[in-house]
């Protein structure tokens, strides 16, 4: 279920959002989230916005196995 | 160090020597990502990995791709992901249903639809809203929008499902719960929290190769530890709050119904229905549509499937009369469905 | 003359030959090319090759081409695929009442144009006209004659163990441009279709060996559906290494955002080349001085294990089977 893409968001106005997918764009909403900014990073499903992210996939999944091995 | 740390992660997995263990992806678009990413052979032959009913395309009954068909014969044109054209119904897909001249219109986002409704007046619109928690807010956001702006050609056909009381129904069937990261980026962490609490353990896991081997490590690793856990091996995405804006629009929107799922029967209080502030845009109240019972194929054994009781390839309908271009059972019918992932990735061959 | 194509410019009288002047004639211009019923053409040397393929494709035009570049460009790499240079092509239009008569002039400029590059001569013609509804705006049929050089026979059948398998350049551009253009999804991106004719490459390479053992063009169904059909038609297993395979990050950002596979979207300007491993990087080279094969690559080898099946290497470094191909493509969301 639930295809998700991360997207960088290009613009924001009334609620939807422009965002960026290397170099794939579409309009989103954001209704659902506080504060979107250009350059934030965002998971997108189904056209909408549902959670801010960071854009280090790699950093933070070696964040949960540093602890795990701690 | 990003390279020892992935190695690390195999290793753990190829080295586990304690007992059996049965991890269960209850999501979809996991059991679509470990196939293709052939995750399960890194696994050593103990561990058994479930593909889990997380597919809302697979537990979507019958009876609700006749009642689309039903909506497309009477005049209402369709608007659906592309998941639910193939579904096979009673005695046809809504690609049949298109073929014969219904109107079957795909789209990415119920946001689509609702714009595909105010564009084309002269027809009564219908989106087929099927998901779970992750897919539910951007149907609400519509059906609020469509409420509130007096959208009159608009309307929803819900099948939508949620997760928790899903978990409880299959607790037995799974050691250790590879939970679905989009779900709880909208619900949060807490369910997992009491669910460990009471004994069920599980580990959030996102979406790429690395998020997924990290968190069947963790998994693996901490059941060798003997306490029940919970880790959200996902903080990139979910956060232990969740989404609670996108939690109150779907209070605000559905309720929560006893629901069918396909091959599993059905599952009290785990399914969402429109509330009666929105009966003018609930397709079944809308067009007086009659009770329609679909008619599974009794030989399928998608049920048992699902819960780990049998591979995709004990069932005797496996990749002969049910194959992804003819779809039998629930698990074959998507692309994300675990007979249809085992069969196009070749489960059995390689 | 009116700015559309009406049904009398279809019904063979002076409105018709009127349309065919102005709009085709001028442009395919060709001693060979005449008003009589039939092209007389010298008997070129050797074994020829034939093929005849229909374009249909909505809109006409998107980025990077249209209907008629599309119709030129298929039938001459048709040709080009059995190692034959293209010579004559004949073109029939079926036009869809009220299309736009500065339409059909553009496609008919860029298939002369197409013609031209692919050093073939358009040496007959028909123009029908349907009623509005009856076709899609704008139907062509091209059928082709072409050259087969000396000592090339490639063919799908002749792929062996230990051959590597080529691609042209980055997959999937044509299937998305196409996508894009109908904008049912909302996504806008930068993506051009890789439409264009590869007689030049084809002649590359086959001036570095003609021993090339299969050469396919990925239309329809993609690279993915292609070798599988080199995989039963040569009765050989075929091994992909995942991170190889060359896709556009605008067509992967795309794909991701639809949950489809770029192999499985239409290429129109992509050749998969099967040869024997030691001529492959003598062969890449040649394509990469060509034109329209910069991004030519290996994506992986031809193994007697598994005949019939594609099977990818992972990027965790495991085998799975790349999914057969399953017809219409639909977006995979919820």
């Amino acid at each position: 279920m639930c295809v998700g893409l991360s997207a960088k968001v290009v613009r924001v106005q009334d609620g939807m959002a422009m965002v960026d997918a290397s170099g794939a764009r579409r309009e989103v909403s954001v209704q659902l989230m506080d504060d979107v900014e250009p350059g934030d990073y965002v998971m997108v499903h189904a056209g909408i916005a549902i959670a801010k992210i960071t854009d280090e996939d790699e950093h933070e999944t070696d964040e949960v196995l540093e602890a795990l091995l701690a | 160090m990003s390279a020892r740390l992935n190695q690390s992660a195999a290793q753990i997995l190829s080295s586990y020597d304690g007992p059996p263990l049965r991890i269960m992806e209850v999501c979809g678009t996991h059991t679509h990502e470990i196939f293709r990413l052939g995750i399960r052979k890194l696994l050593p032959p103990q561990v058994d990995l479930i593909s889990g009913p997380g597919c809302p395309v697979c537990v979507t009954p019958v009876g609700f791709i006749d009642e689309a068909i039903w909506l497309a014969e009477h005049g209402v044109t369709i608007t659906t992901f592309g998941d639910l054209v193939r579904v096979p119904g009673t005695s046809k897909s809504l690609a049949g249903a298109r073929a014969e001249g219904g109107k079957v219109q795909v789209v990415y986002s119920p946001l689509d639809a609702l714009t595909y409704a105010k564009e084309h007046q002269d027809e009564q619109v219908a989106f087929l809203s099927v998901g779970f928690e992750t897919t539910v807010p951007a149907a609400c956001l519509v059906a609020d929008q469509a409420l509130q702006e007096g959208v009159e050609n608009f309307s929803l056909l819900t099948a939508n499902k949620t997760m928790p009381n899903a978990y409880a129904a299959l607790r037995d069937s799974a050691d250790v719960f590879l939970y679905p990261g989009h779900v709880h980026a909208i619900t949060g962490t807490a369910l997992c929290e009491d669910l460990a609490a009471q004994g069920v353990s599980g580990v959030l896991a996102g979406f790429t190769a690395k998020e997924l081997v990290t968190a069947l490590a963790v998994a693996v690793k901490k059941s060798q530890e003997g306490e029940p856990f919970f880790v959200n091996a996902y903080p990139r995405v979910v956060r232990a709050e969740g989404m609670p804006a996108a939690v109150e629009l779907i209070g605000k929107v559905m309720e929560p119904v006893d629901a069918e799922w396909r091959g599993l029967g059905v599952i009290p209080q785990s399914g969402l229905q429109l509330r009666e502030a929105y009966a003018r845009i609930d397709a079944r109240k809308k067009f007086g549509m009659p009770r329609i019972e679909g008619k599974p194929n009794p030989a399928c054994r998608c049920g048992e499937v699902l819960q780990g009781h049998c591979k995709p390839s004990g069932c005797p309908l496996f990749g002969k009369v049910c194959t992804p271009q003819h779809p039998v059972g629930a698990c074959m019918v998507s692309g994300e469905g675990a007979c249809s992932a085992y069969y196009q990735y070749g489960g059995d061959l390689l | 003359m009116s700015n559309q194509v009406t049904l009398a410019m279809g019904a063979g009288g002076k409105q018709t030959a009127e349309l065919i002047e102005k709009v085709f004639a001028r442009r395919f211009q060709s001693p060979l090319l005449t008003a009589d019923d039939a092209a007389v053409l010298e008997r070129p040397a050797g074994r020829i090759a034939m093929s005849t393929d229909g374009f249909i494709v909505s809109p006409s035009f998107f980025a990077g081409g249209n209907i008629g570049k599309l119709s030129v460009c298929g039938t001459v790499n048709d040709l080009a695929c059995m190692g034959a240079r293209p010579r004559y092509l004949t073109c029939a239009f079926v036009i869809e009442e009220g299309f736009s008569l500065d339409d059909l002039e553009a496609i008919a400029e860029s298939m002369a144009a197409t013609a031209a590059e692919a050093g073939v001569t358009l040496v007959a013609g028909d123009t029908k006209v349907a009623g509005r509804g009856q076709v899609d705006g704008v139907f062509i049929t091209t059928t082709g004659v072409g050259e087969v050089v000396e000592g090339a026979a490639p063919a799908g059948a002749n792929a062996r163990p230990g051959d590597a398998i080529i691609v042209t350049g980055d997959v999937g551009r044509h299937g998305c441009t196409i996508l894009l253009a109908r904008d049912d999804f909302g996504i806008e991106a930068d993506v051009t279709s890789d439409c264009a004719p590869l007689w030049s490459s084809v002649e590359a390479m086959l001036a570095v060996s003609k021993d090339v053992h299969v050469i396919r063009d990925a239309t329809r169904g993609g690279v993915g559906t292609v070798l599988y059909e080199i995989a039963s038609q040569s009765g050989v297993g075929i091994s992909l290494d995942a991170s190889s395979i060359p896709v556009d990050p605008a067509v992967g950002g795309v794909c991701r955002m639809l949950g489809l596979e770029p192999l499985y979207l239409a290429c129109e300007g992509r050749l998969v080349v099967i040869a024997p491993k030691e001529d492959a990087p003598a062969l890449v080279e040649a394509l990469r001085r060509a034109p329209h094969s910069q991004g030519a690559t290996i994506i992986g080898t031809v193994t007697d294990e598994r005949p019939g099946w594609v099977v990818m290497n992972t990027e965790v470094g495991t085998q799975t089977l790349l999914p057969q191909p399953g017809g219409e493509l639909l977006p995979r969301i919820c």
